[in-house]
């Protein structure tokens, strides 16, 4: 019964063993998609190259719905899983700010240690300024903290925000990813070929 | 006719890519209960810069507070080794794929001081949001949404959104 | 275009639509596949296997020993009513009442990892009641004192002399549970109450640790 960890199944000294494990094919995979190359990843906002959305929408979805058959089947316990807390404002004005740095930098936090790790200057640039963003931040806190704190929502879903069934939501999230890459593929066809 | 112009570099295909992330995912939750990230390692990277050369301060400030925990490295958490894993992988798969190269990368309208100017200012951005969000677009957007949780899909719009909207705007840095 | 590539394009798009049909009918399985309720707590498998098990009984020989020794990794929970408690109890109890047992403030004494939980009360039945409705909710460390009150007056407080056919082995537990009576204060019968319990044992102090949540903290 899942989550091996929280459940006690495998031991927490395990823990540190299992995180370069599942870091070491996470950045195999994503560095295998191509997020290493900045100007891929930017591809999504100027409809050259897709694969951030199809990436990314393709894993959400493999992962949401691999996760409720595994809770149906009894392999896993949702309510046991880490629900990203939802602070609302927190989160609208982190992520205005963080699109920003996206599509300033070209990439996010993840893959630009990928891209580090195969040698763009680039990316270590990067990585120095997501350093001095945290260090600003910390700095800052009192100012920004009634933002940071304001808001709580507490470990909601869309379950509960939208009072739908989370099968129903599934289904239909998968609905809009596959319309989502269809879409994207005619954009790519209609806009210039830029090659990197 | 052919297009005989191609990208350099050939990648797995994305839904393929998509496809063993989503396993990666529904692994990671199934053996530790959370999600994926990669900012939490940064902002270990700066609790642990700070707390060296200025306790004090840090134990003063609200923020680096609560990651300091006495005879216990800020370093020494999950998301770290995962980070380590995170470059490893990255490497090998880029040393496979053949990509191992020291190289600014950059449009050609740019030029790399600009380009390193841009990169700094935007992963400066993005942890300074990442922070406020508690998560990044693995951590929080990815993650969340595995769950369903109501703050990854709006953190999620919210990064696409703003980046979208912002576009026009720095379209010379990129095309 | 060559022909070839055309050729390999057409295989694409065929391969693009097998996928999302796949996809349509695994999400769309979730939404027909007959729902069922998910119970709080153990599953019904391993709840009776608990309960058939005679595990969760703690002698009173076995506590005797601890109090003696002074054990400090058990907690003795007493399901009694409050005045049942205030007439008698054992060393260092703490009193839920079985009707009680479910009030939020009770859950941080039974929900937790420090200690081994031993309910009791006049025999073992309103005991074992406590005991189904904690492990039901999957707390760990609960345990049942094996005959309750009455087993500990009869074995502990006032044990019955071995008849001299027994073996050594009964004369030896007969002196030990003599010795442990002799300890808890009490060497003939009719000075049993609580005061006269307690005085060699000191209070002692109960730190409750609840147990950690499940869920694991922090992503990004």
């Amino acid at each position: 019964m899942g989550p091996l960890i929280p459940n006690g199944i495998i031991p927490p000294e395990w823990d540190f063993v299992i995180a370069l494990l599942i870091g070491i094919i996470f950045g195999y995979v994503l560095e295998a998609s191509g997020f290493s190359s900045s100007r891929k990843l930017a591809g999504v906002f100027y409809g050259y190259d897709f694969v951030v959305l199809k990436v990314f929408f393709t894993a959400a979805v493999v992962a949401v719905i691999g996760i409720y058959y595994l809770d149906y089947l009894g392999f896993i316990d949702i309510s046991k899983l880490y629900i990203h807390p939802t602070y609302l404002w927190a989160a609208i004005v982190g992520g205005i700010v963080m699109g920003l740095g996206f599509i300033l930098g070209g990439f996010c936090p993840g893959t630009s240690l990928c891209a580090v790790a195969i040698g763009k200057i680039d990316a270590m640039a990067y990585g120095v300024g997501i350093l001095i963003g945290v260090f600003i931040f910390s700095e800052f806190f009192s100012f920004i903290q009634p933002l940071f704190d304001g808001s709580n929502y507490g470990a909601i879903t869309l379950v509960d925000t939208l009072g739908i069934s989370p099968y129903w939501f599934i289904f239909l999230f998968s609905l809009v990813a596959i319309i989502a890459f269809v879409i994207s593929d005619l954009v790519r066809k209609k806009v210039k070929k830029i090659f990197y | 006719m052919e297009n005989k112009v191609k990208n350099k570099h050939v990648y797995w295909n994305p839904y393929f890519g998509g496809f063993m992330l989503g396993l990666l995912l529904i692994f990671t939750f199934y053996i530790t209960g959370r999600g994926l990230g990669a900012s939490g390692a940064f902002k270990s990277t700066v609790v642990t810069f700070v707390d060296d050369v200025a306790p004090t301060h840090a134990s003063k400030n609200a923020y680096y507070e609560q990651f300091i925990i006495n005879g216990k490295s800020p370093l020494n958490t999950w998301l770290v080794f995962e980070t380590l894993g995170v470059l490893i992988g990255g490497f090998l798969s880029g040393a496979l794929g053949g990509r191992l190269k020291l190289y600014i990368q950059h449009a050609p309208n740019i030029t790399s001081k600009k380009r390193l100017f841009v990169a700094l200012l935007g992963g400066l951005f993005f942890g300074f949001g990442a922070q406020l969000a508690r998560g990044c677009t693995s951590g929080a957007a990815l993650s969340g949404m595995a769950v369903l949780s109501t703050g990854g899909f709006v953190t999620m719009l919210a990064i696409f959104g703003s980046a979208y909207a912002f576009a026009y705007f720095f379209r010379k840095n990129w095309i | 275009m060559s022909k070839t590539y055309k050729y390999k394009k057409i295989i694409i798009r065929r391969r693009y639509r097998i996928l999302a049909a796949i996809l349509i009918i695994l999400s769309g399985g979730l939404v027909l596949l007959p729902k069922y309720q998910k119970n709080v707590g153990i599953k019904p498998e391993t709840f009776l296997l608990n309960l058939m098990s005679p595990e969760r009984y703690i002698s009173t020989d076995f506590l005797a020993n601890s109090l003696i020794s002074k054990d400090p990794s058990i907690l003795l929970i007493d399901v009694r009513s409050a005045k049942e408690y205030s007439d008698f109890s054992l060393p260092n109890a703490t009193n839920i009442p079985l009707s009680t047992i479910l009030k939020p403030d009770n859950e941080t004494y039974l929900d937790q990892d420090g200690y081994k939980v031993i309910f009791y009360s006049n025999d073992n039945f309103f005991a074992d009641q406590a005991w189904l409705i904690a492990k039901r909710f999957g707390y760990n460390n609960i345990f049942v004192l094996k005959g309750g009150l009455n087993a500990w007056f009869n074995t502990i407080l006032n044990p019955e002399m071995p008849k001299t056919s027994d073996s050594e082995l009964e004369f030896q537990k007969y002196n030990t549970r003599k010795a442990a009576a002799m300890f808890f204060g009490i060497g003939a019968v009719n000075t049993l109450n609580s005061n006269a319990a307690t005085p060699n044992i000191a209070p002692k102090k109960i730190i409750l640790t609840k147990t950690k949540k499940k869920t694991t903290g922090g992503g990004c």
